[in-house]
């Protein structure tokens, strides 16, 4: 390819100009890579903060308060939905903390640790005591605690919903990282929950699941829907619920998708006006060599793969750039809880490689238009 | 006319579309393989726009340019670009070699347009830098030549696909009168040796005298065109009497002086 060549080695003779370029192009694609990876990383983490350590799925009866028979078919049902990863039934109910004239309500589920654990993790966020339920013990959340100065070990009595006293020790106290979640939840053990709400060895108040891909969750609860195994009851998500934290992440991917997109036309126009300058410094040269009988086509070529070499190498350096800021900024924050990991995505990267390859090639597109319509009198003439 | 080389017919140039200027009127001749003319006339007379126009470099306003039996006329600018590489060497007042590549690949150039390979094309390279006097310069950046150095690079660079018509316009208008007969006697011998037709603009008439043909331009207009006594009988003055007055072309006796008699050439009666 003469085009190649030649584009090459004019690259090569006007070396601060070629660096210049595939700096540009570098620096947007550095920004493009690391940006949108801190983009996808932090709504990762806020998704799941927000449902990571909840049910993504429910399965209740339609009527509130109701229960559900977990039925063979019900739990076929679930199993055979891919997307499902973790299926843990429980039962849950409304009661009322009291110490002395303070009171305060509290959400209680019950079920089995090692399957509750499967969903919310209590183990993992334990911060006192054991992570144990045992048929009168209960295990609650930092805020509720420090609200209420209880410690592990402690006994708490609460107000049920058909009106009788319990008394439960606090077994262990944990930390989901939400005061939300930290002062209105506790789990109890699943018999004794069964007890407090006169439900039989299969019966429950719902079914909890999570799924792979959590933007997925809308299509399997569809799917749920369709089961004849689970007519008669309702299927909820958690999209359906944070309809307000999903429109903050479309914004926020929005509003970095505006900023990737005018970082890349700025590198566009840099490019393009310095490929522009670049071509009118070798008219002389285009002119000879199509005096010589060099094709319109492969003339305009030579631009075509200036762009070619400068956005490859250009983007090459950027891709890498931006994963040397990502392990930066990772390694920077690894001793930190409030900063967030980065996880560059290998697709992502990818795609802004090609990105920055397309920039390059589309901003030469009117020097190598300008290159292929230049006509060798032109040149001649003007000596 | 199986020797014709080009036929030009009936040339005009306009330039400019609301200025316009009436370089070149009604221009028509012949031109046979290895035939070694020159065009000459005053400043502005119009030859660099024949030379241009018969180089496929520029299209004329009327008439039409027959090279090798290819009728350029409704020739794309595709078609035009491969036939001046294929039967086209030009050589101009300036040297155009291109700054970024060094002699060697300046001279191989021609032939890459082609689509020949380096490898293939490096003997030939050889050749053509050896018969210019320029080796050991190869591997020299364009620019670090001499001027007459540069000159010959060009020329060897023009000779590089072995054209049938080298063009050359003030081929040594930059050059010193040492440099300059060199260059003109290379002409020459490149044009015994290997028969290269060659077509030399000039406004020095004693440089026109050497050639053994001279088409002189004025107004835009061929004045006359004649032939140099001392060729004798070729190819070239065989065919002409066919083409009848239309041409002008005539072949003086003995004088290397242009004869004032043959000098008016009419329009060419429309065929
Ligand atoms: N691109 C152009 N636009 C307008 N007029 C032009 C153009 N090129 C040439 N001309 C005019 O055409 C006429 C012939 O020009 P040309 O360059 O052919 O002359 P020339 O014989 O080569 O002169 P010189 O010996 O000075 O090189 C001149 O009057 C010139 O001004
Ligand atoms: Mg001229």
């Amino acid at each position: 390819m003469l085009s190649l060549s030649i584009a090459a080695r004019f690259l090569r003779k006007s070396p601060a100009q070629s660096i210049l370029i595939a700096a540009g192009i570098a620096v947007g694609i550095g920004v493009q890579v690391f940006l949108g990876s801190l983009i996808t990383s932090l709504q990762t983490s806020l998704v799941d903060q927000t449902i990571g350590n909840s049910p993504q799925l429910i399965v209740q009866a339609t009527t509130a308060g109701a229960s559900l028979d977990y039925t063979a078919g019900l739990q076929l049902a679930m199993k055979n939905e891919s997307q499902i990863t973790t299926v843990v039934p429980t039962r849950s109910f409304s009661a009322i903390f009291k110490k002395g004239a303070d009171s305060a309500p509290l959400q209680l589920i019950g079920g089995q640790l090692t399957q509750l654990d499967t969903i919310y993790d209590i183990s993992g966020h334990l911060t006192s005591g054991t992570a144990q339920l045992g048929a009168a013990e209960v295990m609650v959340g930092k805020d509720f605690a420090e609200a209420n100065a209880l410690k592990a070990g402690d006994i708490a009595a609460f107000v049920l919903p058909d009106g009788k006293p319990a008394k439960l020790t606090v077994s262990g106290i944990f930390d989901f990282g939400s005061a939300a979640a930290n002062s209105t939840t506790a789990f109890v053990d699943g018999a004794y929950a069964a007890g407090v709400l006169g439900l039989g060895a299969d019966q429950y108040t719902a079914v909890d699941a999570q799924v792979s891909n959590v933007f997925d969750s809308k299509t399997v609860a569809e799917s749920l829907r369709a089961q004849p195994a689970l007519s008669g009851l309702k299927v909820t998500e958690w999209q359906a619920a944070n309809a307000d934290l999903l429109s903050a992440l479309k914004s926020q991917s929005s509003s970095s998708y505006m900023i990737q997109f005018f970082v890349l036309i700025a590198v566009a126009l840099g490019i393009a006006s310095t490929l522009a300058i670049s071509a009118v410094q070798k008219t002389r040269q285009i002119g000879i060599l199509k005096a010589m009988g060099m094709k319109d086509r492969e003339s305009g070529r030579i631009f075509l793969w200036q762009a070619a070499i400068l956005g490859v190498s250009g983007a090459a350096v950027g891709v890498g750039g931006g994963l040397v800021l990502i392990a930066l900024f990772t390694f920077a924050g690894r001793n930190s809880t409030s900063l967030f990991p980065i996880h560059p995505q290998v697709g992502f990267v990818v795609i802004s490689f090609v990105v920055g390859v397309l920039v390059a090639m589309v901003s030469s597109l009117i020097p190598s238009r300008r290159t292929s319509k230049l006509d060798p009198i032109e040149v001649i003439q003007g000596g | 006319m199986a020797d014709v080389l080009l036929h030009a017919e009936d040339l005009g140039k306009t330039y400019g579309a609301v200025a316009k200027t009436v370089a070149l009127t009604a221009v028509s001749f012949d031109l046979q393989g290895g035939e070694f003319a020159s065009i000459i006339g005053q400043s502005g007379s119009g030859k660099s726009t024949l030379l241009n126009l018969i180089g496929l470099l520029d299209t004329p306003t009327t008439g039409r340019v027959v090279l090798n039996g290819h009728d350029t006329a409704a020739a794309s600018r595709k078609q035009r670009a491969t036939l001046r590489n294929d039967f086209i060497g030009f050589v101009f007042q300036f040297h155009y070699l291109l700054p970024e590549f060094s002699v060697l690949e300046n001279v191989l150039m021609p032939g890459r347009i082609a689509g020949v390979s380096v490898a293939d094309l490096r003997p030939r390279a050889e050749e053509v830098l050896a018969l210019l006097g320029l080796e050991g310069l190869e591997g020299k950046g364009a620019n670090d030549l001499s001027g007459g150095q540069k000159q010959r690079v060009a020329i060897a660079r023009a000779l590089m696909n072995r054209p049938a018509l080298l063009l050359a316009d003030e081929p040594t208008g930059n050059l010193d009168t040492v440099n300059t007969k060199a260059v003109y006697e290379l002409f020459r011998k490149l044009n015994r040796e290997l028969g290269t037709a060659f077509m030399i603009v000039t406004h020095d008439r004693s440089v026109a005298q050497q050639t053994d043909r001279i088409l002189e331009v004025q107004d835009g207009r061929l004045l006359q065109d004649v032939r140099n006594s001392y060729i004798e009988a070729g190819p070239a003055a065989e065919a002409e009497p066919e083409r009848g007055p239309a041409a002008g072309d005539v072949v003086p006796d003995e004088e290397p002086a242009l004869e004032p008699e043959t000098s008016s050439v009419e329009p060419p009666p429309s065929v």
